[in-house]
């Protein structure tokens, strides 16, 4: 026991109190996207709905419903909409109602 | 026997026609030899023969090399092929849930992928009768008792459940339900693309991502004859070393949980946080997600990053490691826990860690650790040999074209299999996806009762490091 007593203090403390400062290594984590509404078109909204793989995007009428929860950022989409989305980079997506999670995109061009 | 084909990389990969009246025989002479690494059906459709086919392994070769025999199966029965090689049984049963079809003899076929009253799809025709339940009664025989243990456990955060047989200490008995977890992928890739396909295959086994959608990838690239670029290949195989280290980490910190060593948990812990930011920096992804695909690699390693961090975090591991071997509290209770012996591991086609601790070793949770430790450096040594070879993004097209192949790949846990069928248009018409834990829970009920206590469970559960999601798919 002696051993990891002495290992414990010659380490130190390595936690944080959360959340005292971002990490540094956040911003290498995937994060959903952030979509661009007035460049995203209902064509481009039809092909990213088509490409999710976790059906976390589809179309409603001139709205792409984005659900937040169900997406994985793995990135299909962003590789494929160009300027209309980016990376969030917002990955602290806990939230008490599921509903807040749901955003409604409106579409270029589009009636609602 | 007649081959068949077109075959990818001759010499990897035999492919045989047997007829059903030969199974038995073949099976016979194939099992002296090779290792029986998997088995699975298929059908191309619920009226026509379901088709039986068994993957073997040659251990004996440097590189991987595999014989896989093909059956057509008319009727509803096929010869009992676990009481020639018992590595069988497990999937007898998959198949009889999932095809409808029995071997001979009217053995006991345990329930092993679908949840009791689901009413969940099948690959094949739905079996004419329920599974046998191997649920034990509460009390055994008077002396023993059986005590429930999850599907919700503290220890561990997937859905299994133990039903563990005691005397009060002693292990008598132990079996496991682990279908919880099923989530129906190899049914949910029918029909799919293999780019579609290769996101659902790297979920199979979260923590084995890179090694089952490497599997998968390499099936899909054999059986449309296509190469990845080098590069891309290299960058896969570094991110499949990178997996290992962390899973190995992972493995060391619940060690040091399961035998109450609460700071050396906390130090393995650092060691593991090291490697999945690491992994971060590299790849973009923690677990690793994402980089492999049919035909190559998403992306390419920051091979910065890694030359930069890997030797401090790979120096935490090892700190780690020889503090734990120097710690008698920690080595008492791997010693002599859980043992499979080599007999046991042949037998049961166990494979990885698991197996080469009970072939080369003395197949105790502290041989099956000292495993993990010479595998961990060798895979430090690969990721700089990979790097220094040159990595990068890319993929080779991959038409759309029919054809059948095995892919494999060495993950955390052993070899992780993958096998794909694909229609004229290049969409799948059956996949089957095998994780280093469909092959190795076989072998925890065995290492479970070989003379050990009720506490015991646990250090074995860890030091075997399996996952209940590559068991249920």
């Amino acid at each position: 026991m002696t051993l990891w007593f002495v290992r414990g203090l010659r380490r130190g403390v390595v936690t944080t109190r959360y959340p005292a400062r971002p990490d540094a290594s956040a911003r290498y984590l995937p994060t959903p996207p952030a979509f661009r509404p007035d460049q995203l078109t209902g064509r481009a909204a039809d092909r990213l709905a088509r490409l999710c793989p976790s059906r976390a995007l589809r179309r409603d009428g001139g709205v792409l419903v984005f659900d937040v929860g169900a997406c994985t950022a793995c990135g299909r989409c962003q590789a494929a909409a160009g300027p209309a989305m980016a990376a969030s980079h917002e990955f602290e997506l806990a939230a008490t109602d599921r509903s807040v999670l749901i955003k409604r995109i409106p579409l270029r061009g589009e009636a609602r | 026997m007649t081959a068949v084909g077109p075959r990818p990389a001759a010499g990897e990969v035999t492919a045989f026609q047997v007829a059903a009246r030969d199974l038995e025989e073949v099976t016979h002479a194939l099992a002296d030899d090779l290792r029986l690494a998997d088995m699975f059906a298929s059908e191309a459709d619920t009226s026509g023969p379901t088709v039986l086919r068994l993957v073997w392994a040659n251990d004996a070769l440097p590189e991987p090399c595999y014989v896989v025999t093909e059956t057509q199966i008319e009727g509803d029965k096929y010869p009992a092929l676990s009481d020639i090689t018992p590595a069988a049984f497990v999937e007898e049963c998959e198949i009889y849930e999932q095809f409808g079809i029995r071997p001979e003899g009217g053995k006991p076929l345990n329930r092993m992928m679908l949840p009791p009253h689901a009413d969940l799809p099948t690959l094949g025709r739905k079996p004419p009768g329920e599974p046998e339940e191997i649920r034990a009664p509460h009390t055994v025989g008077g002396q023993a008792f059986e005590f429930p243990f999850g599907p919700v456990r503290q220890a561990g955060v997937e859905s299994l459940y133990y039903g563990l047989v005691t005397s009060g200490e002693e292990v008598v008995d132990v079996y496991l339900f682990t279908w919880h977890k099923h989530r129906g992928l190899e049914w949910r890739l029918k029909g799919t693309t293999p780019r579609e396909a290769s996101f659902l295959a790297e979920r199979a086994e979260g923590l084995s991502a890179v090694a089952q959608g490497l599997a998968f990838a390499r099936a899909v690239e054999n059986a449309t004859d296509t190469e990845p670029p080098q590069e891309a290949d290299n960058a896969r195989n570094v991110a499949l070393e990178l997996e290992r280290l962390y899973n190995h980490a992972a493995a060391m910190a619940a060690l040091c949980q399961s035998t109450g060593l609460s700071v050396g948990q906390s130090a393995a812990e650092i060691a593991l946080e090291r490697l999945l930011r690491l992994n971060a920096r590299a790849f973009g992804h923690r677990y690793l997600f994402g980089v492999v695909q049919p035909g190559g690699a998403s992306s390419a390693p920051d091979s910065g990053a890694i030359r930069a961090d890997l030797p401090g975090a790979y120096a935490e591991f090892r700190r780690t490691a020889a503090a734990l071997l120097r710690t008698n509290s920690f080595v008492d209770r791997l010693e002599a826990t859980g043992i499979v012996t080599a007999d046991q591991a042949r037998a049961l086609g166990l494979v990885g860690p698991v197996a080469h601790a009970a072939i080369t070793a003395t197949g105790d949770a502290l041989a099956r650790f000292n495993v993990m430790l010479e595998e961990a450096a060798e895979s430090v040594a690969l990721i700089g040999e990979f790097l220094d070879a040159g990595t990068a993004a890319g993929a080779a097209q991959v038409p759309a074209t029919s054809g059948a192949g095995l892919g494999w790949a060495r993950s955390p846990r052993g070899e992780a299999l993958a096998w794909v069928s694909l229609d004229t248009d290049g969409r799948i018409t059956r996949a089957r996806l095998r994780p280093a834990s469909a092959r190795n829970w076989r072998g925890f009920d065995d290492a479970c009762r070989s003379h050990n206590v009720f506490t015991d469970v646990p250090i074995i559960e860890a030091s075997f490091w399996l996952t209940a999601a590559g068991m249920a798919r």
